[in-house]
């Protein structure tokens, strides 16, 4: 049979990071539980999560390399990070 | 296999054209192919499906269904992805939906004059897979990029994200193949040309087949621009204490005069509030936050940098805080793929529930955006109120004008609607919201939509009211063309071309 044990891939306990949201893995936001009564949140094993955050990532750089050669940022433009002049 | 309207003598000759793996009559089939991604009437589904689905394959087998469809007195439905936000794909007559998911072929590719041929049934992203070696792209860059196709796009007139550099969908049609109602074959584009941008023999008769949301027929073929493949991609996200600096810098950036300019998008203070609570870009952004404006840029590397660092003077010194490097490309990479965002929204006691997204959008000037504002949200805040099942997850307004994007925008509140709850009272009072909506929109000289179109119950009625004696010249154009009403009838209120002919009494 196929199938996962949470307990084997436990998230670890989540932190409040504000009133209305909690994190389990760095920046990886949850709505708080507090919230979540009507429509129950979903125990998802650690690599799920890992795996679907990857995933978004990896379809945004996907998506960059779909529409330019190169991504320009701001040491692209002799910019500091905030955008402005290094001089 | 589900009883349906049709006839065993309709449901063989379709056969007999298609195959019998090119007509579908099961439930799914024909359930899924009516609804679309707006909240959708689910309550009312079963009057809204069709009574059977073909899937031709040839321009040939679309005009035989359609001329098939003329002698039986049969709707046709035609329907590319179905992500359109406006039901031009929803039958609401039943009959035939005419899906064109298999015409997905790419006739040719001419980097010579440089465009690209191609059956209604492919998606952007897939076609510009194949146009990546070469070297070009089609620009058509709508929210739904991975999962729309060229013909919806040609259906809606559909609007991009690049608009301001490329163009939009209308902009980018050289010419098209088009199946009349009658079932005659046309091709238009610029006077008789194939691959022509610009023409003067005769009626200009190209727009008039882009946006009819199915009333006038089934593109088979489209003949597409082809633009250079950008070098290079820049995104920069501004933030501001406060909406009105966002809307004045929006207009400073707007008007910067770079050809390079793809867009130029203002989020108000509502999308910031649904932002910080929902999305892991803005959780953790500062309270002093209170509204944003995105600028994306696309070219050679060598006009985009000395632009970008204009840009980045003008975002500053009209009071923009540049939000970094992170936030600014990742947000915008999302920007092409809205669809794929699973959604919920909150009650207001902040409880999460699921909800689909409606985004009622308008084409408005730049100048009376803040009042617009003010007044949509103080509508969507009464109905909010009253019946708990909707959510307000803020307004953005988008350069709109393909080239010349600094006068008018496009503009959307997205509203959050918890779809379980629909019944007739809730739809209701959604229609009733949207027709609020709707009013403020031409009180202050806009448009109905700017991209979505505008045949949705809500926006249809007021149709007459905005185009004035232009809508008698619709009616016209329909019963001229669809003498027997069987392209998407009841579409954009244009029975009542046919008023007094014996078949409506």
């Amino acid at each position: 049979m196929f199938g996962f044990r949470l307990s084997a891939q436990r998230p670890p306990e989540p932190r409040r990071i504000k009133d209305d949201v909690v994190m389990r893995f760095d920046h990886v936001y949850e709505v708080s539980p507090d919230k979540m009564t009507v429509f129950r949140q979903q125990d998802l094993p650690a690599w799920d999560t890992e795996r679907i955050v990857g995933s978004r990532w990896d379809h945004l750089d996907w998506m960059h390399r779909h529409f330019a050669d190169k991504v320009l940022g701001m040491s692209d433009l002799g910019l500091r990070e905030d955008g402005t002049p290094a001089e | 296999m589900t009883t349906t309207a049709i006839s065993d003598a309709l449901y063989d000759e379709l056969v007999g054209i298609l195959g019998p793996d090119g007509v579908l009559v099961d439930k799914p089939a024909r359930w899924n192919r009516t609804r679309t991604p707006a909240p959708f009437p689910v309550h009312r589904w079963r009057e809204l499906v069709p009574d059977v689905v073909v899937l031709p394959r040839t321009t040939d087998q679309v005009a035989e269904i359609v001329r098939l469809a003329n002698r039986t007195r049969t709707p046709v439905v035609p329907r590319a992805a179905g992500t359109g936000l406006t039901d031009g794909a929803t039958p609401m007559r039943g009959g035939i939906l005419l899906d064109v998911k298999r015409m997905n072929q790419i006739r040719e590719i001419d980097l010579v004059d440089r465009t690209v041929t191609v059956q209604p049934g492919i998606n952007m992203l897939k076609l510009n897979e194949v146009l990546q070696p070469h070297g070009v792209m089609f620009p058509d860059d709508p929210a739904s990029y991975p999962c729309s196709m060229v013909g919806g796009r040609i259906g809606t007139s559909g609007w991009s994200l690049i608009g301001a550099r490329y163009g939009h969908t209308r902009d980018l049609v050289c010419s098209m193949e088009v199946v009349l109602p009658t079932g005659d074959v046309i091709r238009v584009g610029e006077g008789g040309g194939r691959k022509l941008r610009k023409a003067s023999t005769g009626y200009t008769l190209k727009p008039l087949f882009i946006g009819h949301e199915g009333t006038l027929g089934v593109v088979t073929e489209a003949t597409l621009e082809l633009v250079p493949r950008p070098q290079v991609e820049f995104a920069a996200f501004f933030g501001y204490h406060d909406y009105q600096t966002a809307w004045t810098s929006t207009g400073a950036l707007a008007k910067s005069g770079f050809a390079t300019l793809a867009g130029v998008v203002l989020f108000d203070e509502w999308k910031l509030a649904y932002l910080r609570r929902d999305d892991e870009a803005y959780i953790e952004q500062p309270d002093w936050l209170k509204s944003v404006v995105a600028v994306a840029m696309y070219g050679n590397e060598a006009e985009v940098v000395p632009a970008a660092r204009e840009i980045m003077r003008i975002g500053r010194e009209s009071g923009g805080t540049y939000l970094g490097d992170e936030v600014s490309q990742g947000d915008w990479a999302a920007r092409h793929d809205r669809y794929a965002i699973p959604l919920h929204g909150r009650l207001r006691s902040g409880e999460v529930v699921p909800m689909s997204w409606h985004c009622e959008d308008a084409a408005l000037n730049y100048s009376v955006l803040p009042q617009v504002r003010e007044e949509w949200h103080a509508i969507a805040d009464r109905y909010i109120r009253e019946y708990g099942i909707f959510d307000d997850w803020g307004m953005f307004a988008y350069t709109n004008g393909a080239y010349k994007p600094w006068g008018d925008y496009l503009v959307e509140i997205d509203i959050g609607i918890w779809e379980q709850k629909l019944d007739d009272t809730n739809w209701e009072a959604w229609l009733a919201c949207k027709r609020e909506i709707t009013e403020v929109t031409l009180k202050h000289g806009g448009s109905i939509s700017a991209c979505h179109g505008a045949s949705r119950e809500g926006d249809v009625e007021f149709v007459p009211t905005e185009l004035g004696g232009g809508f008698e010249v619709m009616k016209k154009v329909k019963r001229a063309l669809d003498p027997n009403n069987v392209m998407n009838p009841g579409k954009y209120l244009l029975d009542r071309a046919y008023q007094g002919d014996q078949e409506e009494d």
